[in-house]
């Protein structure tokens, strides 16, 4: 765990916008963990918002749908923040608005756990923390969960829109609580939240207090600001003191966590029947002069946002990261979309750090960082060398790749970097 | 737009390897300020002598090895200045010199540089100094004469004369030994700062001092004369060593619990040598020796995997 300068100023307390006009969207297949899903339309196709325009393929997939009506102009690769170029549905969007109203509570409780899941499983919900598993899957877990875990951490610098979200839509955060614990039944739900966010824990707390949604035993965690606890192993370890096995998912502890905007995304799921078509996106970073949060539609690029002027450089941007500053990945354009599991943008211009790499010292403040215990020197030894048979030795495949070890360490040795490179060979060689 | 594409992660603490080799000599300020204060003039010629002996000795090496000066990274600089604190006041100049074109050549470069060593190069220059001069090496000045009047150490008078120091004495500094090895308080104040700006881990040095703390009070018990526990830590390079020598990163374990074996390994050595051989001092042997087992602890202390 490391404590690293937050960076959460001024979009902290900004109020979100909305974007809802785009004149262009590219929707990619591969949004989501798993296998990409398949189109139902094809070019020249006229689709209405919130139709299905892919289809799930397999156990592990998710549904794609149009976030604004037009006319599907094609289906052909285009940039992709993990894959650099993967098939994507390109829409051409008709200014056309879609009202969605919302069920009542009263009809909400009379919906059985088949239905509720279905529901999630047809608006395409994935995990909008990054990981982009789909939420449907994660709500139907082999084995009996104990205890639910609502992470509101959003320990990244930067980002704020988990933050904006709970302090604009905790009600609406709270529903989808409501209905996750009436799939999955947990013995208890904590909702942790990192001490950075005082407004946020205020509204969780009066909502806990209050009673009135009829939940399991709730309670909130506030934890102490720190990377990368917002990380579902480091959560369970740090509010549970349970250790999630190698290879293992949390249910093996009888734990699930979600993050607050899949909670939000479950209630419009299943209150407003509305597909996940949008989500709220932090823009941040030194080049922009000012850093926002809003609601964009799914598949929106940000060349539109800056050909319109949502988004304006006070100075030219020198990396462009699509996610937050430790995990996020960079950019070469500013053609790419934004997609499900998007919490941020980052433009960064003066605080772009390219120190060279220097000999190791091998002081250690890698392996006292490192939250899963490893010896991230030893990778970048070997993988420097090219042995890289001796990797598994050192778990390799346990690393999560948060960053604390690239970010501490007093060489600049791009840790990180060495350790995606070792994991691809140790991938390849399975 | 000109964008830069890397890995993440985007942002990187500003602690670099010049910052860190900085607060190393910093932290020793106060233990350089003593020597000054004990041994005057004698004390500025020697530090100086050291640190540019290995500057230049390092630049010499680059130049013929055809690559880029590291002097800007001060490690060259840091390792002359310990090994001056590890001498005795009273060493000719060209010894001084030798044993800092000793430890960057045999000590650092001979291995590969900076991070590649697997013997703290200090150390290394003061034990060829030893096996070379050995008796320039332990004669040693009081502190308080003008003129260099040879005068026994306090290991030395303990386990040759039976002699006790006074623990103030040994506080404070006012006792022949090597330049920077005298003021138990000054080093402790260095060493106070290492650890809470976070440059030296605390494993080593509390594992190293508790050990030596344990077993000093164990056979202080048996029969004080022995020497009591502070005499055994504030005398001799014990702090220095625990504070400057164990803590040096690119020769200590990289595991958490090979750190703590390593400190509690430099303890023992260092009072089993103090106590049953036929030196007075132990803590320069101790460190070294741990220095060399230092793979092999790594080997055996590989942590344990997360959630099993």
């Amino acid at each position: 765990m490391i404590r690293i300068a937050e960076y959460k100023e001024p979009q902290h307390n900004s109020f979100s916008e909305k974007f809802h006009d785009p004149s262009k969207l590219y929707l990619p297949l591969s949004q989501h963990t798993g296998a990409p899903s398949k189109p139902c339309v094809k070019k020249g196709d006229q689709v209405s918002e919130g139709e299905v325009i892919a289809k799930a393929s397999g156990a592990i997939s998710a549904q794609l749908h149009a976030p604004k009506s037009g006319k599907v102009i094609d289906i052909a690769n285009w940039y992709h923040p993990t894959l650099k170029k993967a098939p994507a549905i390109i829409i051409q969007c008709q200014d056309e608005k879609k009202e969605y109203s919302p069920r009542k509570d009263k009809d909400i409780e009379l919906l059985t756990q088949e239905k509720i899941l279905k529901t999630i499983a047809d608006c395409g919900l994935v995990g909008m923390g990054g990981a982009a598993f789909p939420t449907h899957v994660k709500l139907n877990p082999p084995k009996k969960i104990d205890t639910l875990i609502i992470n509101g951490c959003e320990c990244e610098p930067y980002l704020a829109c988990d933050y904006r979200l709970m302090i604009e839509d905790i009600n609406k955060i709270f529903k989808g609580i409501r209905l996750i614990s009436k799939l999955i039944n947990p013995k208890e739900i904590i909702f942790a939240i990192e001490k950075n966010k005082p407004e946020a824990i205020k509204k969780v707390n009066l909502l806990i207090n209050t009673k009135k949604f009829g939940l399991p035993p709730i309670r909130s965690f506030v934890l102490d600001t720190a990377y990368p606890q917002g990380g579902e192993k480091q959560l369970i370890q740090l509010i549970i003191k349970k250790k999630v096995p190698p290879k293992g998912l949390p249910f093996d502890v009888g734990v699930l966590v979600h993050n607050v905007a899949t909670c939000f995304a479950i209630y419009e799921a299943v209150y407003l029947d509305k597909p996940l078509v949008e989500r709220l996106v932090s823009f941040c970073g030194d080049a922009l002069v000012t850093p926002k949060n809003i609601w964009v539609k799914i598949g929106t690029t940000l060349q539109e946002l800056v050909d319109r002027k949502i988004l304006e450089f006070g100075k030219e941007p020198k990396k462009i990261i699509c996610g937050g500053p430790m995990m996020g990945i960079a950019l070469n354009s500013l053609d790419y979309p934004i997609l499900k599991n998007a919490g941020g943008f980052l433009f960064l211009s003066d605080q772009v750090d390219d120190a060279q790499e220097e000999p190791c010292l091998r002081c250690n403040r890698c392996v006292d960082t490192c939250p899963m215990g490893l010896l991230p020197l030893e990778y970048v030894k070997r993988v420097k060398k090219g042995e890289y048979a001796s990797l598994s030795e050192f778990n390799i495949v346990d690393c999560i790749e948060c960053g604390c070890c690239s970010y501490g360490c007093p060489a600049k040795i791009p840790i990180v970097h060495y350790i995606k490179t070792g994991k691809k060979y140790e991938l390849n060689s399975k | 737009m000109n964008l830069t594409v890397s890995n993440p992660p985007h942002l990187k603490s500003k602690v670099n390897t010049p910052f860190l080799m900085k607060q190393v000599i910093i932290a020793l300020f106060p233990a350089i300020a003593a020597s000054i204060h004990f041994f005057g003039i004698r004390a500025v010629i020697l530090i100086a002598n050291c640190i540019l002996s290995a500057m230049i000795a390092e630049r010499i090496i680059l130049l013929l090895g055809k690559k880029p000066s590291t002097l800007n990274d001060y490690s060259a600089a840091l390792t002359g200045l310990l090994l001056a604190m590890t001498l005795p006041p009273s060493v000719p100049w060209y010894v001084a010199s030798l044993g800092s074109i000793v430890a960057i050549s045999v000590g650092k470069h001979i291995f590969g540089g900076l991070g590649a060593n697997i013997f703290n190069p200090a150390l290394v220059g003061r034990a060829f100094l030893m096996a070379a001069y050995p008796k320039i090496l332990t004669t040693f000045i009081n502190p308080s004469s003008v003129d260099a009047i040879s005068s026994a150490t306090p290991l030395v008078l303990r386990k040759f004369s039976q002699v006790i120091t006074p623990t103030t004495a040994l506080f404070f500094g006012k006792i022949s030994g090597s330049l920077g090895e005298t003021s138990a308080i000054c080093l402790i104040i260095g060493g106070v700062y290492l650890l809470i700006r976070k440059v030296a881990g605390w494993r080593i040095p509390l594992s190293l001092l508790l050990t030596t703390t344990v077993t000093s009070a164990i056979f202080f018990i048996i029969n004080p004369n022995w020497g009591s526990v502070w005499f055994h830590l504030f005398g001799g390079g014990l702090l220095l060593g625990a504070f400057f020598m164990a803590t040096d990163p690119v020769t200590t374990p990289t595991t958490k619990r090979g750190r703590y074996i390593f400190g509690i390994g430099c303890g023992l050595l260092i009072m089993i040598i103090r106590y049953f051989s036929g030196l007075p001092e132990g803590v320069m042997y101790s460190i070294l020796f741990m220095n060399a087992l230092t793979p092999l602890i790594n080997r055996y202390t590989k942590p344990r995997r997360f959630g099993v």
